[in-house]
Formats: structure tokens, C-alpha cells, sequence
């Protein structure tokens, strides 16, 4: 399911002491089945843009399209319950939003409020919390029994078991160890293929952008200020440090090979794509040949 | 010098925990005034918990607690919190003003600072951390990168001997974790700051004098830097990232070059692959 971006601007609070531009007009397209990330400077209008892609936010002014519907200014608040169920939104610290007696029952209550039985959204619970690998022993456990990496994996169990089409996470790894992260980030891109997934990425990690997204959209000061394929957006580091952003560590690392002289048939964006352009171009005796043959 | 944070077998079990489970168990370690100590390790490990002891959020089963002389105990609990100010991962939890300044004001109030004084050193307190077009807002409505830099400028003006930073620049870009870094270390240079950070990030560990490792509430090591980071690949079962020139040997590996086994700097991998390169 694609979402469409028309001349969108946000103002937080208009024609109070807090009023605050957020969005400026935004033009951008998120094309489906794409692995999009989103990223940009701390404030930049990441998270604004995020409410705007299941109608959490209106936009001020112009239409953001969602799959078929048109969300402009005037669209009613009511009625967009259908749409929520398409567009899954997992937030910051997902695992703040638990509230019910057991992992069962949280997971389920998306669904029932989508209109399953309780015993579907019960068998539901259960299929999904197998998804984000958790055995199903934790089903009739209190969700606030478990540890931190548990609890996320519960609250975006939740998410998905509305059966969005797009799954938009904000920053899902922040606060987990290394580990941790590594494990979240595959669990992502093996749903997305599981279940042939849009994805929406809000991060600040630049390696996850290199090693998984395939569409990158760069925002600072609420403003889309580029879009392309990492290999596009990461090419020019300069024009990264003028928005304050990063490097994957093996971009930064390639441009300072570069530097000093090394040449690459195209820019290495993750550690294998260098690790191998630097074997083709190493003499035999490095791996273990002998140098006389 | 005696150490202006000491530890002496520490146990803590939380109240519903059994009997023989504890979240840290026989944890010892002290730190010298002025020191930047990183504590590492997985998440559950009992970082966390660690901290709050420290400050007497949490009270130990057994154990003792120095901090700047004063063993902790209910007694002492609130001189020892004016000595420690701590910055959490989720700065949600611990706003309290309306605006921005009254929330960085807030701890100053408590403290009886004269009004002029706060002023100066709220609005300077928000120049460190580049907020200082924010101070009228309201903290509620910040993105979480800028919740963080708040949350650190309130400690920035309360001025504490002993700065506690629970995974306080998670949330930022890189760009704005490497400024609250260099903020950190200018207020160490203004003034005998100590720093305990907790953290996974391996910049941020890599600023500290020492890492303490914590495994399953246990006090695995300790050690500089160079030394932890030299454990390569088994870093990320101490709830570390592998420094970027530790995970491009082991891809060099998987392409069947022959890497050597020591710890190598970036640098030290750039000049090592050069030489190998010229080398035919």
C-alpha cells in the first residue's frame, strides 16, 4: 500500500502562545513493499510526518493518500479506524502502551476491537507471538513479568496482529543491547517478506539504513530535503554533515580508504561489500598464497 | 585520594524476587574523584539497577555504599542525592516543569539558588546542550533526542559532584550524541566532575578511564578501553558493539584473507591493508 504526500504542511497547536510549524511542504511518495527509512537531524519532523501515515495527525494543509483515501485538513476524525487497521504504527518504546493481565489478552485486543471473536483474536495472540519469536508459554503470563526486549517484542506482536499492510516503526531498537538490536532488525526484515510488508523506518542509525532499507527519505527542519537509494543519499558526505547526519561505519570507512588511495567499482555500504572489494584487489600471499606462483 | 564512590559487596533482590535469585550479587568497585567510569553489559544484566542503588532509589538487601565520605543509609539518603544528579534513558519519566527552563530550573529552586544566579545558569545550561530556542516549550511536546539534552541540561545547572548518565544519549543522532559527549567533557574540565555512565554505545565507552563489565548481576571485569575492546567478536556477548575495524576483519575472514588476531585501531586497519595491498 503506497502513501502519497501533496503539499502537506503541519502546525502544532496554530493560534496558541505554542504554535510551531512542523512540516513544510512535504512532497514524497512511499512506494509499496518498499523498506523506506526515514531519517534526519534530532526535531527535524521525523515523528510528525510518522502520526501523518495512519491519520494520527491531519496535515494542516494538502492531502496525504493512503492506499485509496485521501486524508486532507477537513477529513472527519471518525471513520479512520479502517485505515489504522492497514498502517500499524509502532512508537518509541512500544512497550509503555502494555496494559492488560496477560500477553494473550494485548495481544488480542486489537483485533476485537477490529471485529474478531475473542476465541480468533485468542488464536491470533497466539500465531503472533510465535512471529516475533516468543514461545507461547509467555501467553498467560503478566506482560509486565518480562524483560524489556520481551515487552517490545509483545506490543509490536500487538501491531501485527491487526495484519497491517505497512508497519511503521519509530526508532525500535533504541535502548536494546547490540544483541538485541541485531535480532529486532532481522525479526523486521524476515516479517516483511513473511508478510509482504511495507516498511517505514524512522532512525539514527545509519547501518541499519545501509544494511536493510532499499529507500531512504532525509528530513531536516521539516522538510523533505532528499530521497533515494542509500547508495544516493550516502554518496556525498559532505552534504550529510551540512544536515547533520552520519555515515554507515563502513561508508566513512571506504571514503577514507578512498582518501588514501584505494579505488571501489561502487560505494561499499556494509562490511562484506568492502571486506570483498578489498579481497579483489589484494595480492595471493594475503590469503595464504604463495607468492612465488 | 579516597574514592569519592565506594561499593562494597553489594547484593540487591527485588521484593518479588526468590530467595536465591538476586539482580546483583556481591558487586565491589570503587571510583576516584574526577574518573569517567563506563558500565557495559546486557540488557537484564542489573545496570540499571546498579544506579539506582547508587543514589538510594533502590535500597541493597546487604552491602555497604559510600558516596563522597557518607555511608548511605536512610539518614543520609538526601545528602547523598544532592551529590549525584542522574539522567535516564527515558527522559519522560523524570520531567516536572511546564516550560523547558522551569524544568531545568526546578533542582535549583530545591537547592535555594538566588533567582539571578538560576537565570544565568539555566539559560547557560541550555546554550551547552543547544537548546536555548526551546526554553519556552513545553518538555511533553520535544522529540526524544531533545527530551535527552534537557534532561542533561538540568544536571549541567544543578552542578552535582557525580553525574549518573543511564543510557542518557540513546535517542540522539550520532552527531548530537558526539556533542553531549564533548559537553560532558567540558564540564569535567570546568570543574572535578565524576562521570558513571551506562551505556552500549562504544564511543561512549570508549571516553571513559575505565569499562566495568556486569553479567547476570555480576561484576564480570574491569578494565581500560583498550583492554575490554580487545575481546573482538565476544564484545557483543558483553552487551558492546564490535569496534567497526573488529567487524571488517571478520568479513575480510569470511572473503579467506588472514587477518591478524591483535586489536587494530581504524587507523591501524587502514595502514595494515595498505601495506598488504603493496605488498605483491
Amino acid at each position: 500500500m503506497a502513501i502519497t504526500f501533496k503539499q502537506v504542511d503541519f502546525t502544532y497547536q496554530p493560534g496558541t502562545p505554542f504554535e510551531t510549524k512542523a512540516l513544510t511542504d512535504i512532497n514524497v511518495t512511499i512506494p509499496t513493499g518498499s523498506y523506506t527509512a526515514l531519517i534526519g537531524h534530532t526535531g527535524s519532523g521525523k515523528s510528525t510526518l510518522l502520526q501523518h501515515l495512519n491519520a494520527l495527525l491531519k496535515p494542516t494543509k494538502g492531502t496525504v493518500t493512503i492506499g485509496k483515501r485521501v486524508i486532507t485538513p477537513e477529513t472527519s476524525n471518525k471513520d479512520l479506524k479502517r485505515l489504522r487497521q492497514h498502517v500499524g504504527i509502532v512508537f518509541q518504546f512500544p512497550e509503555s502502551q502494555l496494559f492488560e493481565e496477560t500477553v494473550a489478552k494485548d495481544i488480542a485486543f486489537g483485533p476485537q476491537n477490529f471485529g474478531k471473536s475473542e476465541a480468533e483474536a485468542m488464536q491470533i495472540a497466539e500465531q503472533m507471538l510465535a512471529l516475533v519469536g516468543l514461545d507461547r508459554a509467555l501467553l498467560t503470563r503478566s506482560p509486565f513479568d518480562l524483560s524489556g526486549g520481551q515487552m517490545r517484542r509483545v506490543a509490536i506482536a500487538g501491531v501485527l496482529a491487526m495484519q497491517p499492510d505497512v508497519l511503521v516503526l519509530d526508532e525500535p531498537t533504541a535502548g536494546l543491547d547490540p544483541q538485541g538490536r541485531l535480532e529486532m532488525m532481522e525479526m523486521f526484515a524476515r516479517l516483511r517478506h513473511e508478510r509482504d510488508l511495507t516498511v517505514v523506518l524512522v532512525t539514527h542509525q545509519m547501518d541499519d539504513v545501509a544494511n536493510y532499507a532499499d529507500n531512504v527519505i532525509v528530513m531536516d527542519r521539516g522538510q523533505v530535503v532528499k530521497t533515494g537509494t542509500p547508495r544516493e543519499i550516502f554518496k556525498d558526505p559532505q552534504w550529510l554533515v551540512k544536515h547533520q547526519l552520519g555515515l554507515p561505519k563502513t561508508t566513512a570507512f571506504a571514503h577514507e580508504l578512498q582518501a588514501a588511495g584505494w579505488q571501489f567499482k561502487q560505494l561499499p555500504l556494509t562490511e562484506d561489500e568492502l571486506a570483498e572489494e578489498i579481497a579483489a584487489q589484494l595480492p595471493p600471499q594475503a590469503f595464504g598464497g604463495d607468492p612465488a606462483k | 585520594m579516597s574514592p569519592i564512590i565506594d561499593v562494597e559487596h553489594l547484593n540487591y533482590r527485588y521484593p518479588q524476587q526468590a530467595a536465591d535469585q538476586l539482580t546483583l550479587t556481591d558487586i565491589s568497585f570503587s571510583v576516584a574523584p574526577g574518573e569517567w567510569v563506563a558500565v557495559v553489559g546486557h540488557n537484564g544484566s542489573g545496570k540499571s539497577t546498579l544506579a539506582k542503588n547508587l543514589n538510594g532509589l533502590l535500597a541493597p538487601e546487604s552491602g555497604t555504599i559510600t558516596v563522597a565520605g557518607q555511608v548511605l543509609s536512610a539518614e543520609t539518603v538526601w545528602d547523598v542525592r544532592r551529590q549525584i544528579g542522574m539522567v535516564f534513558q527515558n527522559p519522560d519519566n523524570q520531567f516536572v516543569g511546564a516550560t523547558v527552563e522551569d524544568d531545568v530550573a526546578f533542582s535549583l529552586e530545591n537547592q535555594g539558588i538566588p533567582r539571578d544566579e538560576m537565570l544565568t545558569r539555566v539559560a547557560q545550561a541550555l546554550k551547552q546542550v543547544n537548546m536555548q530556542d526551546f526554553a519556552t516549550r513545553e518538555p511533553a511536546r520535544l522529540s526524544g533526542g531533545q527530551k535527552q539534552r534537557v534532561a542533561l541540561a538540568g544536571m549541567i545547572a544543578a552542578r552535582p559532584r557525580i553525574l549518573i548518565l543511564d543510557e542518557a544519549t540513546s535517542m540522539l543522532d550520532p552527531q548530537g550524541r558526539a556533542e553531549v559527549l564533548q559537553t560532558i567533557r567540558a564540564m569535567k574540565a570546568n570543574s572535578e566532575l565524576t562521570v558513571l555512565s551506562i551505556t552500549h554505545d562504544i564511543d561512549e565507552a570508549a571516553s571513559a578511564n575505565r569499562i566495568l563489565v556486569i553479567n547476570d548481576g555480576h561484576l564480570e571485569e574491569a578494565g581500560t578501553p583498550a583492554e575490554i575492546f580487545a575481546h573482538g567478536e565476544a564484545l557483543i556477548n558483553l552487551g558492546l558493539d564490535m569496534p567497526y575495524a573488529e567487524r571488517l576483519k571478520a568479513a575480510l575472514k569470511r572473503q579467506g584473507v588472514q587477518v591478524p588476531t591483535s586489536y587494530l585501531t581504524e587507523k591501524g586497519m587502514a595502514d595494515w591493508l595498505w601495506q598488504l595491498r603493496s605488498n605483491k
